[in-house]
């Protein structure tokens, strides 16, 4: 009699764990769909790391890279993201990845403030090269709106939070902070490098 | 008696868990398409993405530009969902494509927009996703039905965004510099950068 109650209770939460929703749109449950697009660009730490020192960069470098970068960072980017989807070949894309992971951490360490056009190229280049990462590892199953949404709201998300820390540059103790994580922004891109060039195998 | 209880307690626990509102409104009544009609947009991204891109672009053109596109866009709908089926899948989708990169390009470059050219955008956004909502009709649907409630949230949604957008940008400066301008052409950005991913996806595949 006593093991009735577990048996009912285990019906129970079984009855109530396989219930799921209606899904009345191709959105969901879809390999490749919004989620797969949001994770996509914050499980790859040498992305990860890029992305939020371009943010970093672009505040200690002030207006205009401030407010121009959020409106045209993701446009470059998914136009790498283009380049990917398609299999045109960049030279060394994983080399690259890494060296731009080097170049924004030194960037933001030394707080380097080069004119305007130049900080631009600099990012958009390796904007191309990070879209293009993402662009050729994209599922072929995947839904292109669902995803498309994810992938430039994460990268999006991702730049305004380097932007977010990048303004503790107005108080001298946060500029030093700032800096420190340049240098460790840096040091994960050399660890990539080594990678990318075999120096581990 | 303390078996019972908790079988008792049990019972009613999973009739609650089963529970379903009761319908006492029209809904139930034959009017259930002007619903469907009404929601099927909103559950769609594509819908979702498009729409709000056209209610922002006019919003940030002032109302002047912004309120002819209260008729124009419900109109549009209407145009699109009476045109059926006539897009493929991979048609529509690169036309959302081609709609979304335009527009947030618009979005992202602050372009001022002449009132005939925001018309023209807005009425072939409608019409595109109106046979895109037309497309995922059954035999059964009342059509007359589905588009009262497709045009009602059309007018809604974009009077909505407009207004929204365009309160949201006021600022004292009016400076095309200003955060609030920026947020907003960052937004289109984003909008043009998922219009291009999606583009370069349906191709692929």
């Amino acid at each position: 009699m006593s093991l009735r109650i577990p048996q009912a209770l285990t019906t129970a939460i079984v009855s109530i764990a396989l219930t799921q929703p209606a899904l009345a749109h191709e959105q969901a449950g879809v390999a490749g769909g919004l989620v797969s697009g949001l994770l996509h660009p914050i499980t790859g730490i040498d992305h990860l790391i890029a992305m939020v020192a371009v943010g970093i960069w672009g505040a200690q470098l002030g207006a205009p890279a401030i407010w121009i970068l959020p409106i045209t960072f993701p446009l470059v980017m998914a136009v790498g993201g283009v380049l990917g989807v398609l299999h045109v070949p960049l030279p060394m894309p994983e080399v690259m990845i890494a060296v731009s992971a080097v170049i924004l951490g030194v960037a933001v360490a030394a707080r380097l403030r080069l004119p305007f056009a130049a900080a631009a190229v600099v990012v958009a280049i390796f904007a191309i090269f990070h879209g293009h990462a993402h662009g050729a590892e994209l599922p072929r199953a995947a839904n292109a709106l669902a995803y498309g949404v994810g992938f430039v709201t994460a990268t999006g998300l991702l730049h305004l939070c380097g932007i977010a820390i990048g303004t503790l540059t107005r108080w001298p103790a946060g500029e030093r902070i700032i800096q420190g994580l340049g240098a460790g922004i840096a040091g994960i891109g050399c660890y990539f490098l080594a990678q990318g060039i075999g120096a581990f195998a | 008696m303390k078996l019972k209880s908790a079988r008792a307690l049990m019972s009613a626990a999973m009739v609650l868990a089963g529970a379903n509102a009761a319908e006492a409104h029209i809904v139930a009544a034959r009017l259930g398409d002007f619903y469907m009609g009404a929601v099927h947009p909103l559950t769609d991204l594509g819908d979702v993405v498009l729409w709000t891109a056209t209610g922002m672009l006019a919003g940030t053109l002032g109302g002047a530009k912004a309120r002819w596109l209260i008729p124009v866009f419900p109109l549009g709908l209407l145009v699109g969902l009476s045109l059926g089926n006539v897009f493929s899948a991979t048609s529509a989708q690169l036309a959302d494509a081609t709609m979304m990169l335009a527009i947030g390009m618009l979005l992202a470059a602050a372009a001022q927009v002449p009132t005939l050219l925001l018309c023209a955008i807005a009425f072939a956004v409608a019409v595109i996703r109106g046979a895109a909502n037309g497309a995922d009709l059954g035999p059964e649907t009342d059509r007359l039905l589905f588009a009262a409630g497709l045009a009602g949230v059309g007018y809604g949604a974009i009077t909505l965004t407009m207004a929204l957008t365009a309160v949201f940008r006021r600022t004292h400066s009016d400076s095309a510099t200003s955060w609030r301008a920026i947020a907003v052409r960052a937004l289109g950005g984003w909008i043009a950068a998922i219009g291009l991913m999606m583009a370069s996806l349906t191709l692929a595949s």
